[in-house]
């Protein structure tokens, strides 16, 4: 779940950075964002596709975590708590833009539910020819409402259930919405 | 195209479904006589373990860290070592050669990426979070260049401010790392130089960060 | 003559027109936040003065005049923590864009204070105090126990009386000017600005005032006990304090341009270094 969950050399180990941030300690802030930057700036770059604004919400995410260091206790992993943290941020903008963190037209069954046309030979396999930056274009081209259900489903491995309280939609909802930015990000 | 128990209609109606594990014999009855299907299926199963792959896959640049840490000493949550300790440490830790040249190289990077971030491909700027840390920040007028356009797009009036303070800092580095040249042992040399380095790295950092709208 | 005249008239009336416009459109603010112990008090304002005071009880008041509605202040606290931001309108300008602040604090908040044009300033208080601009003059005083930081690329920067302080100034081309600061560290960092102290070098302290082009006067009561290093790469260093010679020194001696020595116990460690500027250490 982090980049490194080891201590480098002498670097401080997670659990001894978490306490020694509670105190105020410059290092051991870094020593904590360098553990998680990755996973926190591709998440956030991945729910937006915009690099200057993931950066932003990198900074926000961590900034409200240090904030509230003092109150972790622990209870989770840190990882986690940061990770949720993150999550919300980038939920919060995306409402503050007033981009649908669900799709919209989604939100009511419709006849385009079913396939209009049952697949034939013409649909080329995959057969494992996606490759990473294929699938991250694919990524950025969905729409907002599909990008977040399917980054927070496959990229960061949550479950219907934490997705559907997340983004405030049904578990049906979420596992359709998965199903079709798939289906969208199919080359 | 399908089996006689279900059409391809019927099964990629309940795909999502089945996407998820909840697989019945008929499904797996279809799937086994239909090449369609079965593609679809290992596209889309190919497509969610590829994106797993996506996470901690980027690398933010040097200047998130930045923001964050110039944001945590404002907001009094990062604090200072305790006033008791002795200056030695405190100096090998705060102004060590290996310590402070990165970082006011990474400030210039910083800078470079934030410029290039728009408009120039990624590739340029991640050439120049690889261009050697060793490089003398003094000759990297290209960057300094830059700086000032960016200082006199956003606020004309301390254009020249910067100019006339980046050249003074740039004579510093200089005239500093002349004098190491001459004698690599000299602690009060690198001292100076390191004094030099922080200076430009300071200005950098007021430019970029808080001394523009 | 009586076109000129009228002229003259119609070009006062016009003065006075926009000056009258122009004050219509200030404003003036008072803004209050209930803090507890050790605040965290940031103003962030572009153009313009901040000037901060103790304030009585657990209060922080933010008194703002605004010059015109090209500006307005954002304002958030979050717990102990308040943050004050100028924020500036498309088409502001340094004199549109102005905001006064006076700000009063409990006398032990933490404070940090960013303007580029200023001034600020900053006294009477127990907790850290961290000042940056650009052209901004700062003069911070009758601080104790505390850090002070302050950066400018080449606004001045006077401190005084600052007891017990953990003092970093770095400033391009501002004078920098010291009076009665001590502490355990006290650290300057210049490049062409003149750097002057006039103190006891007390508390034991690490004084370390470093200049690239510009002079360094140091003046000290003799009872000082301090462990003296000076040096120019290319300019002169001058002494008339007491001091006892040192045998141990890690760079080669020219007399003119540099000096070592020691006077009473040699508590405080002095480094004074400058590449051409003048070096004068001075008895008081």
């Amino acid at each position: 779940m982090t980049d490194a969950r080891k201590p480098q050399g002498d670097r401080l180990s997670e659990s001894e950075a978490i306490e020694r941030a509670k105190q105020g300690d410059a290092e051991a802030f870094q020593v904590l964002y360098d553990l998680h930057k990755r996973r926190v700036y591709s998440l956030c770059l991945r729910m937006t596709a915009n690099t200057a604004e993931a950066e932003d919400l990198t900074q926000e995410a961590f900034l409200q975590l240090f904030r509230k260091i003092g109150t972790f206790r622990g209870e989770s992993a840190f990882s986690t708590w940061l990770h949720r943290m993150a999550v919300n941020v980038v939920l919060m903008r995306l409402r503050k833009k007033s981009l649908p963190v669900v799709p919209l037209e989604e939100t009511v069954e419709t006849e385009d539910e079913a396939p209009k046309k049952e697949l034939g030979a013409q649909d080329a396999k995959l057969a494992g020819s996606i490759d990473r930056l294929e699938l991250q274009r694919a990524i950025e081209a969905l729409p907002p409402g599909y990008r977040s259900i399917f980054v927070l489903h496959d990229v960061e491995g949550y479950e219907h259930n934490e997705i559907a309280g997340m983004v405030g939609c049904s578990i049906g909802n979420s596992k359709s919405q998965l199903h079709k930015a798939r289906m969208k990000s199919k080359p | 195209m399908g089996s006689e128990s279900m059409t391809c209609g019927e099964f990629q109606k309940i795909l999502p479904d089945i996407m998820e594990g909840q697989r019945k014999a008929e499904h797996a009855a279809h799937l086994q006589s239909c090449s369609a299907c079965s593609g679809l299926v290992s596209d889309l199963s190919l497509i969610s373990q590829q994106a797993r792959l996506l996470q901690a896959s980027e690398e933010p640049s040097p200047r998130v860290w930045n923001q964050i840490e110039i944001a945590l000493r404002q907001e009094g949550l990062i604090r200072q070592p305790g006033r008791d300790r002795s200056l030695v440490p405190a100096f090998s830790r705060r102004w060590s050669l290996a310590w402070l040249l990165p970082v006011a190289a990474i400030l210039v990077i910083a800078f470079g990426v934030t410029v290039y971030k728009g408009g120039r491909s990624q590739q340029i700027a991640s050439n120049r979070v690889a261009a050697p840390v060793a490089m003398s920040l003094a000759a990297n007028s290209n960057d300094d260049q830059q700086l000032l356009e960016v200082v006199g797009s956003r606020t004309p009036s301390m254009r020249t401010s910067y100019a006339d303070n980046l050249q003074n800092v740039n004579a510093y580095i200089r005239d500093a790392e002349q004098t190491v040249q001459n004698d690599p042992n000299d602690e009060e040399a690198q001292r100076s130089l390191m004094a030099a380095y922080e200076q430009k790295a300071m200005v950098y950092e007021m430019a970029l960060d808080r001394s523009l709208p | 003559m009586k076109s000129r005249q009228r002229a003259a008239r119609v070009a006062l009336l016009t003065l006075m027109v926009s000056v009258a416009a122009f004050a219509a459109n200030e404003t003036r603010k008072e803004y209050r936040f209930t803090v507890g112990p050790q605040a965290s008090v940031s103003i962030n304002n572009q153009y313009g003065p901040i000037s901060v005071k103790p304030g009585a009880g657990n209060v922080v008041v933010v008194k703002v005049l605004l010059r015109s509605d090209k500006v307005e202040v954002d304002r958030n606290q979050n717990g102990n923590r308040v943050v004050i931001l100028s924020h500036l309108f498309a088409g502001a300008t340094a004199e549109t864009g102005r905001v006064d602040y006076e700000i009063l604090v409990p006398s032990d908040a933490n404070v940090t204070l960013h303007s580029t044009t200023g001034p600020m300033d900053a006294e009477k208080l127990q907790g850290d105090v961290s000042v940056e601009g650009a052209t901004a003059t700062v003069d911070v005083r009758d601080i104790s126990n505390a850090h002070v930081h302050v950066k400018t690329l080449n606004g001045p920067v006077t401190l005084t009386h600052i007891q017990d302080g953990h003092v970093e100034i770095t400033s391009v081309s501002g004078d920098v000017i010291m009076n009665e600061v001590s502490g355990p560290v006290v650290q300057v960092n210049s490049s062409s600005g003149k750097i002057r102290y006039e103190g006891d070098f007390g508390g034991g302290g690490e004084y370390s005032f470093t200049s690239h082009t510009g002079d360094i006067d140091a003046t000290a009561p003799t009872y000082a006990s301090i462990d003296v290093t000076a040096r120019s790469v290319k300019g002169q260093v001058d002494n008339d304090f007491p001091l006892l010679p040192k045998t141990h020194i890690t760079f080669p001696v020219d007399k003119a341009r540099s000096l070592v020595g020691t006077a009473g116990k040699a508590a405080s460690s002095v480094k004074l270094l400058s590449f051409s500027g003048k070096i004068h250490l001075k008895k008081r």
